[in-house]
């Protein structure tokens, strides 16, 4: 804050050696569906501060709301007894989530402490495997159950390391449903489903950052941390997503510079640029090669998009008179031929054959269009031919 | 020190200021106002303070007296915040300034004009220098610093209170300025938004009323928020409205602007004269300017490395990373300017491979598949007019203008 020197100042943006988070930054009421903020763990003699709320319900959800969503018929197939919709067990149903909770309503019996909650992840995480029912249904389920979890955790101003440690739980669930949802592509309950989901992963994964600074306060950052930060880069490859308030720009402005140095988000922002570059031969190489598996399940649902960027890009730039063979777009692409041939089609491209049977992609078409469906999902193949 | 200060002395002081204060108001005085309200930003309440510690009773001079005492909300927070911020309790000082506060702008709402819009101002700018000092010594004691989000909070009543359409809304704008550089400080950009709402589409202002130094501010703030959303024509219309009527002997505040405006102009392909960077002292820019001069892709990746975390932190990096594709159009612009010089007719073919081996000399070794990327990237962009012949590996340019200046246009968003 200069003073004089003829005329006013803009201010220095000189940084104080002290983060201002969504934690540190104490909010009203635990009462909407975001995750509004708890306090530190460590006890502050600010007034403004929630109380610490400690609780004590044992089960994965508590007797009061089991008996009445009995009474209600309201629970889910996955909670009924042996399928009848008026009986559930307390090793079956799970607190649901609550939009219009407010504190002062609030039940200590109610919440679920710390190790309950652990638990009732741990039960749900394994439900993700089951195959007996339609997929939607299972991600609908836990989808609801983890936010209910991450509302007792703020509701007890629960900040730690195993706190950390559920949320990071929960962001692998969002990323293991953000894949499946794609691969169910094309019908459009889905695709809400799909926006929803990210929405949500994306809370989870900011608050999870909250959480690791007012834990962390200048011990070096994990590999684990560094690659849960990395994740909020990859998803700017998206194209579709859910505005959250803050550019890349912003965001990067606040993370730690050793966050930045980290080799995992390193590797992410370098795969993001090579994406927006149009290398498309260093984006697929890099993330068949370098992103470790939590990393890739993030961007295996947005390889098509980028691919369709490819196609329009190589459609518009190139020779009509020379009409690129699939095969090697499919390679360049790490994609199947057939595959590739399947995408241009439902991008209203046209492919060709010539004399001797190779499949070629025609340039300058002017038809290229995403359809409103959305694209296929397609992962990645590696090259057949050596 | 106070050692030597008499009781008298002390109690006179003390006095001295109150019915300053009090008679400021009464003669609807803003400009003898304002000092009295400056805690922070100026010592020249110091000597008050000393008298303060020195005269423990400082309380009964305000009630004993009734025109004082109207006044007691105001001045009995604002004394003890005085004293706090001399004993460096800056969290206490901002709480009793902020209680100080408050009871003035309840007084100030129900003066008709707009007489106290200084002390008002002079009001906002001490709440947020207080905050953030009150914060700094909380946080440095492992307590949670949450006075300047109060302070937003407080100034946003302030806000509310000018929004109207009498004349006090004049004042608006510089409340709006204040706001800005607590939620940049807090990390809460988002919340400029509603503000910037109030003030540009709620038809309750007219921009050109407001003093040119709070639209200055103001351009400069909305201006950096336009850099971090890559609206680069936005950012370069508002950056140069501040630029243009900033005084140019302001070194800071022209430094501050150009700092911002300069990305985004090399982003529209307007290059700035080298003696500009040194003027100013903002030679990091020297290599990214260079690089997009020479095509040297080389020099401006290694420009963004040995500045990497100045520009992460001022949220240009993501700008100057994206100048890579007008680098590339340099450079392979020069290869074509020196194939025009060897044979003319042939000119307008360019060899993929020689495309690569241009890079290769630059130290960035590529494949036949990259460079294709890339030139396909460059021609589908319109950095290159012309078209990539696949089977033939050649980049054939358009006769006419096969390399288009931006010229005050951004690249191409995907």
């Amino acid at each position: 804050m200069k003073k004089g020197r003829g005329g006013r100042s803009f201010g220095g943006e000189r940084r104080d050696g002290f983060h201002y988070n969504r934690y540190q930054v104490p909010k009203q009421v635990a009462s909407s569906s975001s995750n509004p903020a708890p306090a530190p763990a460590s006890s502050s003699n600010s007034p403004t501060n929630l109380q610490n709320l400690v609780g004590t319900c044992s089960d994965m959800c508590p007797a009061k709301e089991r008996a009445q969503r009995e009474r209600l018929r309201d629970l889910s197939v996955l909670e009924r007894l042996n399928g009848d919709t008026t009986k559930t067990s307390p090793s079956l149903a799970v607190k649901k989530f609550c939009r219009t909770i407010s504190s002062a309503d609030v039940n200590v019996s109610d919440i679920r402490p710390l190790p309950v909650l652990k638990q009732t992840l741990d039960y749900l995480m394994k439900l993700l495997d089951s195959t007996n029912l339609p997929f939607e249904i299972v991600h609908d389920f836990i989808f609801d159950r983890t936010r209910s979890i991450r509302q007792d955790l703020t509701m007890q101003n629960l900040v730690s390391p195993e706190a950390a440690e559920i949320y990071e739980d929960i962001v692998k669930f969002h990323i293991i449903s953000h894949q499946k949802l794609a691969m169910c592509w094309g019908r459009p309950e889905i695709s809400s489903l799909c926006h929803l989901n990210v929405e949500q992963l994306i809370k989870c994964l900011l608050s999870l950052y909250d959480m690791y600074q007012v834990i962390g306060k200048g011990k070096c950052t994990s590999n684990k941390e560094a690659e849960f930060y990395s994740l909020y880069v990859l998803l700017h490859l998206g194209n579709n997503l859910p505005k959250m308030g803050e550019t890349l720009s912003l965001w990067y402005r606040q993370l730690a510079y050793s966050v930045h140095l980290a080799m995992e988000v390193q590797i992410a922002k370098k795969i993001l640029r090579y994406a927006e570059m149009g290398n498309f031969k260093l984006f697929f190489s890099s993330a068949a090669m370098d992103l470790t598996n939590l990393q890739f399940s993030l961007i295996e649902p947005f390889l098509n998009e980028v691919r369709a960027r490819a196609i329009v890009q190589f459609n518009q730039s190139c020779y009509k008179l020379q009409p690129i063979p699939m095969r090697h777009l499919s390679e360049l692409l790490m994609v199947k031929e057939e595959e590739f041939e399947q995408l241009c089609k439902s991008c209203s491209l046209e492919t060709s054959m010539d004399d001797t049977g190779i499949r070629l992609l025609p340039c300058k078409q002017a038809t290229f269009c995403i359809p409103k469906s959305g694209l296929p999902f397609i992962g990645i193949s590696a090259n057949q031919s050596i | 020190m106070a050692a030597y200060l008499s009781l008298a002395e002390s109690q006179r002081r003390i006095a001295g200021y109150l019915h300053r204060f009090v008679d400021a108001i009464a003669r609807q005085d803003g400009p003898t106002l304002r000092p009295l309200l400056a805690v922070s930003s100026s010592a020249s309440l110091l000597p008050l303070a000393d008298a303060l510690a020195n005269f423990p009773d400082s309380s009964r001079l305000v009630t004993q007296s009734d025109q004082i005492a109207q006044f007691a909300e105001i001045l009995l927070p604002l004394l003890r915040s005085i004293q706090s911020h001399r004993l460096r309790c800056f969290a206490e000082a901002y709480s009793s300034y902020e209680k100080a506060a408050n009871a003035f702008l309840q007084e100030f709402r129900n003066w008709e004009t707009p007489w106290a819009m200084e002390a008002v101002h002079a009001i906002a700018l001490e709440i947020r220098l207080l905050a953030e000092k009150g914060d700094r010594e909380l946080a440095s004691v492992g307590k949670s610093p949450e006075k300047l989000q109060a302070a937003g909070s407080f100034l946003m009543k302030v806000f509310g209170a000018l929004a109207g359409k009498g004349p006090k809304r004049v004042g608006a704008l510089y409340i709006t300025c204040q706001l800005f550089k607590i939620y940049f400080k807090l990390g809460t950009v988002h919340l400029c938004r509603s503000v910037i709402r109030s003030i540009e589409t709620a038809r309750i202002f007219d921009f050109e009323e407001f003093p040119l130094k709070d639209k200055v501010t103001y351009m400069y703030y909305t201006g950096r928020l336009e850099v971090f959303n890559e609206s680069f024509l936005a950012a370069d219309q508002k950056l140069t409205y501040a630029l243009a009527r900033s005084d140019p002997l302001n070194m800071s505040n022209m430094r501050m602007i150009l700092k911002y405006l300069i990305p985004v102009k090399l982003s529209l392909g307007i290059l700035p004269k080298m003696s500009l960077l040194k003027k100013y002292n903002l030679l990091e820019y020297k290599d990214v300017v260079d690089a997009l001069k020479t095509g040297d892709v080389r020099l401006l990746r290694q420009a963004l490395q040995d500045h990497e975390e100045q520009f992460l932190r001022s949220g240009v990096y993501l700008v100057l990373e994206k100048l890579e594709l007008i680098v590339f159009q340099r450079l392979v612009k020069k290869i074509y300017i020196i194939q025009k010089q060897k044979d003319p007719d042939k000119a307008h073919q360019i060899k993929l491979d020689l495309i690569i081996k241009a890079f290769k000399w630059l130290g960035i070794d590529m494949d036949v598949d990259e460079g294709e990327c890339i030139v396909t990237m460059l021609i589908y962009k319109n950095l290159i007019k012309g078209y990539f012949a696949h089977k033939s590996k050649v980049c054939v340019l358009s006769k006419n203008d096969p390399f288009p200046k931006l010229s005050g246009k951004p690249v191409m968003a995907s």
